[in-house]
């Protein structure tokens, strides 16, 4: 889930491969990741012609972690 | 750490731990702002005295309207209420005189608030017995959470004024909560709402691993520590 690089980019790359994940059933959603995926799209929003809060990589990072523990133990 | 130890660590991914560690060989360097010995036994462990105000948040900040913007008090109170702008401007305020301690470790000393005693709104409200927790509801989803003891503190407010200007946008404009003997991450920006509930239930940065109760002087980082 968690590749080297940007955790920015990290994070928008994992939004993606999990809905796409859910949409083919390889996973099945949970409250948590559902939990997870909004505040992940929270964090990482970002509006026209700003740049993103200083925390975004670092939320982006935290819940990407918590994401994979989640699956881990799944 | 040194500065060669520093660089060669350095990439997008540790740029926010390279900044602190610079800022603090910088401080080590050139002294760091002067403080006072009764200044420097009011900075918790682990934390650096910076004189500016670093703005820390993620995503993008929030616009809001003034006109249409409310504050909302829910959950375990026998007088669930909302406000207006206009009418948060007439209520009871205060003025407090604190430091503020962020967990990203830059302690800002001798700020001047203002705003509406946290007691008022308590007491509009009226807690049930049952209310033992509060969840700081803010724009775009973010939450913290707070025990009823913390937030019941006559150093607690909802603050519109920084060192006599309203908070700007980035900090928060036009309400933070401030809870000033936890770090800063729980002094909610852009806040819009308190719900009591009686039990705990983790708020944004709490859920993905920073500690939840915060407490500075303990050094309470991280969920972990």
């Amino acid at each position: 889930m968690a590749r080297q690089g940007h955790a920015v980019d990290n994070g928008r790359d994992a939004v993606a491969r999990l809905h796409a994940a859910f949409a083919d059933g390889s996973l099945q959603r949970t409250p948590f990741l559902d939990q997870a995926l909004r505040d992940l799209d929270v964090a990482l929003e970002q509006d026209a012609g700003q740049k993103l809060g200083g925390k975004s990589a670092e939320a982006s990072r935290f819940i990407l972690r918590a994401i994979v523990r989640a699956l881990d133990d799944a | 750490m040194t500065v060669r130890d520093a660089l060669a660590a350095y990439t997008s991914e540790t740029r926010p731990e390279f900044e602190r560690n610079l800022r603090a060989m910088m401080d080590r360097l050139f002294g760091g702002p002067k403080i006072s010995e009764e200044q420097k036994k009011r900075v918790p462990p682990g934390q650096y005295v910076t004189q500016k105000w670093p703005v820390l948040h993620y995503g993008s900040v929030p616009g809001t309207n003034l006109a249409t913007w409310n504050f909302r008090v829910w959950g375990e109170v026998e007088n669930p209420f909302s406000f207006t702008w206009d009418e948060f401007r007439k209520m009871p305020r205060k003025k407090v005189h604190t430091d503020v301690h962020c967990v990203t470790r830059w302690s800002r000393l001798d700020m001047d608030w203002e705003g509406v005693p946290i007691q008022h709104i308590l007491e509009r409200a009226k807690l049930k017995p049952s209310a033992h927790y509060v969840l700081e509801h803010c724009e775009q989803g973010y939450t913290a959470n707070l025990p009823l003891e913390v937030l019941d503190d006559d150093d607690v407010m909802l603050a519109d004024v920084a060192d006599g200007a309203p908070l700007t946008a980035e900090h928060g404009h036009p309400l933070r909560l401030l809870v000033p003997k936890r770090y800063f991450w729980k002094s909610a920006k852009w806040i819009r709402g308190l719900e009591f509930l009686p039990k705990d239930q983790l708020g944004f940065w709490e859920r993905y691993g920073y500690n939840n109760n915060a407490d500075p002087w303990k050094e309470e980082r991280f969920s972990d520590d």
